[in-house]
């Protein structure tokens, strides 16, 4: 048995035992033996070697579960027990350091506007912001996204997959967004709040995404009509945790074109989810949509985990068992918040000189234009603050228009929502004495009308 | 010892101490084996550049401690979820989920199941040691009848439901190409668990398809006893209830390779119908006769009528004539029948209310959307109605102008009931002149330009619509 000879003997060191006795048991020579002394180190009891019978079987060494258990000992290695840092460390990893392989910008032709429904122009802002991987459950009223997405995207040789359900959809975008490629998804109320655990992991692992959520009647199943009720989950609730994503709030097929294709850019800008709300009415309606000048062609990130050598190194995750670890990872979340009230973003129209200012989004925001409009030509000074973002409020866009305001009227199609993003936000900022506020509230699939506002502002102002 | 597994676990308490070298794993723990016969395969394959290991929620939620690959965790149960975004960013990446039986088989079922029978390439280690580890030892989906866990204090019984067997269940799919259940008590079945894993990682390295190992293993700690013992209990306990072997070794076709992602401008603008050519303009001016700036339009019906078509066409040829258009359609639960109805408005300069609560034009296809909205036109306002179906109509205001076209019986006659919808745009055009004939003609050319042979017949519906329309203005 000359061959015996020549093959390795294992080698342990007793740190890395548990004696568990997988060796134990398989050893027919009987070389290896349960021992009974307690290893000071490790609190464990490790097996005891005798080798003499040894025929370098290699069974034990197969048998062992440490990586740095039983090993074969090379020619020339001695049994003394060795120092485990020289023995093993220090080799460090051979993966590199990655770098970021930066996106670009291509000039897009010109071309007439499209006229085309909210979704659809949602759908073109992502593919047009260099969005190729579309993960979905289809739910009313936000499927038609999905289904132009389904049929574009082979064009453009992306990926649209149909998830089992809104849960996978938001692990789909983790994978893929983990790689470091944009990715989003349509989904409408009941299937956002399914999402908000993912949402928190994205938040938690610090991961790109995009969610155009378009908001439908509920609680519950609810209905199919226009709401404005996923306002708090967006803005105070995005899952467990300490959590905020910037929250846009289009108005216009045009505004869910051109914020869709925003929402790529802060997302990946900060690492973190971008929720686009839109009420059912905004996904449903058509309009005109006019095509940016450019589209991008992303690159990709350093911190991707793309499944290459350049990426080897890096690693998603948000779970931190050390405290210390975990309150510094919500310390840079919470900075990363901050820097994201930069991104705060409103539109006025007629609230300069405004005494009644109405504040709105979505499409009660066109409603209330109106409304500011009707209400100029019977000499009321009205006038509509609409925040474009509502997380980060663009409280300080509003603070300089309230000097001549006399009222606050929330338009809304939700319980008071976006009111108390308001009143949190002038909270915040110190403003302690705001003019009165009031409000105009729809919900369960009706969004507030012009004549609403034009009747409840005569009515404050003395006018009915 | 394998290449796969950093020199230093680092992320295992900073590597300090015995950390560096060593698991987290009780004595006699299955995953331990696992981890080394994956990182082994790893190595071997040739694969460690292009591994991306999706770490689970359960005790194996640190293998990022020690494989030297990219790493993911993840969510409890979103393994699968996790590994499909993956592989759908980076089609070469080597995939792995690593999960274990709470993971995979109770709060993940559902990923399980439809990623399996997707069958796209990744890998699946399924550790089933049918007890919960992390957590502390409660019922897992896979605990043996009678076994007594945390939660199945006197034992599981028909009350708690009995062991579900993974591997036969995704054998029976279509999608996997290879599944195989194997153990680790004994030097012959951790030769069969090495070769099992690698295996089924060469299936995703060929692109072959989806592959699933399921490994029977020890969880001494919660079984409360020795490693030893454990690995009986794993022969003579589960191996009845989980038989050993090939499940499914499929001879799969590889996938197709994935093409590279597009970035063509003029690909995208094609495949959105983008267009530089400006549409012509017929309009003199905006049609203030209806309103002065925003007219409001209703078109109500059955779903199939073709009323969103139309409210549509009116939306775009309003575009096309430079003022402003919305369209918002409504719809009953069904996808077919029931009623459907579309608010449409178009203004000179910005629509700001997008319902017609209240329109200046109301297009009826029946009698239902006849009672609904007919008193909701605005006075003076205007009442197309189908007058094949719905007879004898009266309004209560009697500044409301109401005519009735037979669109039913135009669209029979032209020999195709689909053109119902363009007898009753005719029919709008010629009773309210919204816009010249030829804008809404141009704008429904253009929406047909794929299928050019129906442009004559929809001419024609157009046509007939209008003259009917005029006739009945003349009554």
């Amino acid at each position: 048995m000359s061959q015996a000879n020549t093959r390795p003997k294992p080698f342990l060191l007793p740190d890395y035992c548990k004696g568990c006795g997988r060796c134990v048991q398989v050893c027919v020579q009987g070389c290896i033996s349960f021992a009974k002394e307690i290893n000071p180190e490790t609190g464990m009891v490790p097996v005891l070697l005798d080798l003499a019978k040894c025929t370098g079987c290699g069974l034990c060494i197969e048998a062992c579960p440490e990586p740095y258990g039983l090993r074969a000992m090379e020619a020339g290695e001695s049994f003394e027990l060795q120092d485990p840092a020289t023995l093993f460390g220090p080799k460090r990893s051979t993966a590199p350091d990655p770098v970021d392989i930066p996106g670009r910008t291509i000039p897009l032709p010109a071309a007439e506007p499209l006229v085309i429904k909210g979704t659809y122009a949602s759908a073109l802002g992502a593919l047009l912001a260099g969005c190729r991987h579309v993960f979905g459950y289809p739910i009313t009223p936000s499927t038609e996204g999905a289904e132009l997405m389904a049929k574009l995207l082979p064009k453009m040789d992306g990926f649209y997959l149909q998830a089992v359900s809104e849960v996978a959809t938001v692990y789909h975008m983790y994978g893929c967004a983990g790689a470091g490629l944009p990715c989003m998804t349509f989904t409408s109320s009941p299937g956002f709040s399914l999402m908000l655990e993912g949402v928190s992991y994205m938040i938690g692992s610090q991961l790109p995404g995009v969610f155009v959520d378009i908001m439908r009647g509920g609680p519950g199943l609810g209905n199919i009509g226009p709401e404005q009720a996923d306002i708090k989950l967006a803005c105070r609730g995005l899952g467990h945790g300490n959590t905020h994503a910037i929250t846009l709030m289009p108005s216009t097929p045009q505004e869910m074109l051109d914020l869709s294709y925003l929402a790529f850019e802060l997302s990946f800008k900060y690492r973190s989810p971008v929720v686009v709300l839109a009420d059912g009415y905004l996904g449903q309606m058509t309009g005109r949509v006019q095509l940016p000048t450019a589209m991008i062609e992303p690159g990709l990130p350093a911190w991707a985990v793309y499944g290459d050598a350049a990426h080897r190194k890096n690693l998603h995750t948000s779970v931190f068992l050390d405290e210390p670890t975990l309150e510094a990872l919500n310390v840079k979340l919470n900075a990363k918040y901050e820097a994201m009230q930069a991104e705060a973003r409103a539109e006025s129209f007629q609230a300069a000189d405004a005494e009644v200012l109405l504040v709105a989004c979505n499409t009660p925001a066109r409603a209330s234009k109106g409304a500011a409009q009707k209400l100029r030509d019977q000499g009321i000074k009205a006038g509509l603050f609409r925040p474009i973002t509502m997380w980060p409020f663009p409280i300080e866009q509003l603070k300089p228009l309230l000097a001549n305001v006399k009222q606050i009227v929330v338009v809304e199609a939700s319980a008071g929502q976006i009111e108390d993003e308001l009143r949190l936000a002038l909270s915040h900022a110190g403003i302690t004495d705001p003019p009165p506020i009031t409000h105009i509230q729809r919900y369960g699939g009706v969004l507030p009308q012009e004549k609403d506002v034009v009747a409840h502002v005569q009515n404050l102002m003395g006018r009915a | 010892m394998s290449n796969a597994f950093y020199g230093t676990f680092e992320r295992h308490s900073d590597g300090k101490g015995l950390k560096g070298h060593s698991t987290h794993y009780c004595a006699g723990c299955g995953h331990g084996l696992a981890h080394k016969y994956l990182a082994e395969a790893i190595d071997e394959l040739g694969i460690q550049d292009d591994t991306v290991a999706v770490n689970p929620v359960g005790c194996a939620a640190f293998l990022y401690f020690y494989l030297d690959t990219g790493n993911t965790s993840t969510a409890h149960g979103r393994s699968p979820a996790t590994a499909v975004g993956h592989k759908v960013a980076n089609p070469n990446a080597m995939v792995i989920c690593y999960q274990g039986d709470g993971d995979l088989a109770a709060i993940g079922l559902a990923e399980t199941i439809s990623t399996a029978q997707l069958g796209i390439p990744i890998t699946v280690i399924f550790i089933n040691n049918a007890v919960y580890g992390m957590t502390g030892g409660q019922m897992a989906p896979t605990t043996l009848m009678g076994q007594t866990t945390t939660t199945s204090p006197d034992g599981r019984d028909r009350l708690t439901g009995s062991p579900i067997r993974m591997a036969e269940l995704i054998a029976q799919l279509d999608g996997p190409v290879y599944v195989e259940r194997v153990a680790l008590f004994s030097p012959a079945e951790r030769k069969k668990a090495k070769r099992a894993i690698k295996k089924a990682l060469l299936m995703q390295k060929e692109r072959r398809g989806y592959a699933f190992v399921e490994v029977l293993a020890e969880c001494p700690t919660h079984l409360k006893t020795t490693p030893e013992k454990a690995m009986t209990w794993v022969k003579e306990q589960m191996l009845p209830i989980f038989p050993l072997g090939v499940k499914k070794d499929a001879n799969f076709e590889p996938w197709f390779e994935m093409p590279k992602l597009g970035f063509d401008p003029t690909t995208l603008l094609k495949a959105i119908g983008a267009s530089s050519e400006k549409p012509a303009g017929f309009c003199k001016g905006f049609p203030t006769h209806l309103n002065p700036t925003d007219i409001s339009l209703k078109l109500a019906g059955s779903g199939g009528d073709g009323a969103q078509t139309i409210a549509m066409l009116i939306a775009k040829a309003a575009i096309n004539e430079g003022f402003d258009g919305t369209h918002i359609p409504a719809y009953g639960p069904e996808s077919r029948g029931g009623t459907s109805y579309a608010d449409v408005h178009v203004a000179l300069e910005e629509v700001h209310n997008p319902a017609s609560p209240h329109p200046d034009v109301f297009v009826a296809f029946n009698a239902p959307s006849l009672a609904k909205f007919g008193n909701t036109v605005r006075p003076g306002g205007i009442i197309i109605y189908d007058n094949a179906v719905a007879k004898d109509v009266k309004t209560t205001d009697p500044t409301v102008k109401v005519i009735g076209v037979p669109f039913t019986d135009i669209a029979a006659r032209l020999g195709k009931m689909v053109v119902k919808n363009i007898v009753a745009l005719g029919a709008l055009q010629a009773a309210t002149e919204l816009f010249p004939a030829e804008t809404l003609l141009a704008t429904l050319r253009d929406t047909l330009k794929d299928k050019a042979a129906l442009i004559p017949l929809n001419e024609k519906a157009f046509a007939e619509g209008a003259a009917a329309a005029r006739e009945a203005m003349k009554r």
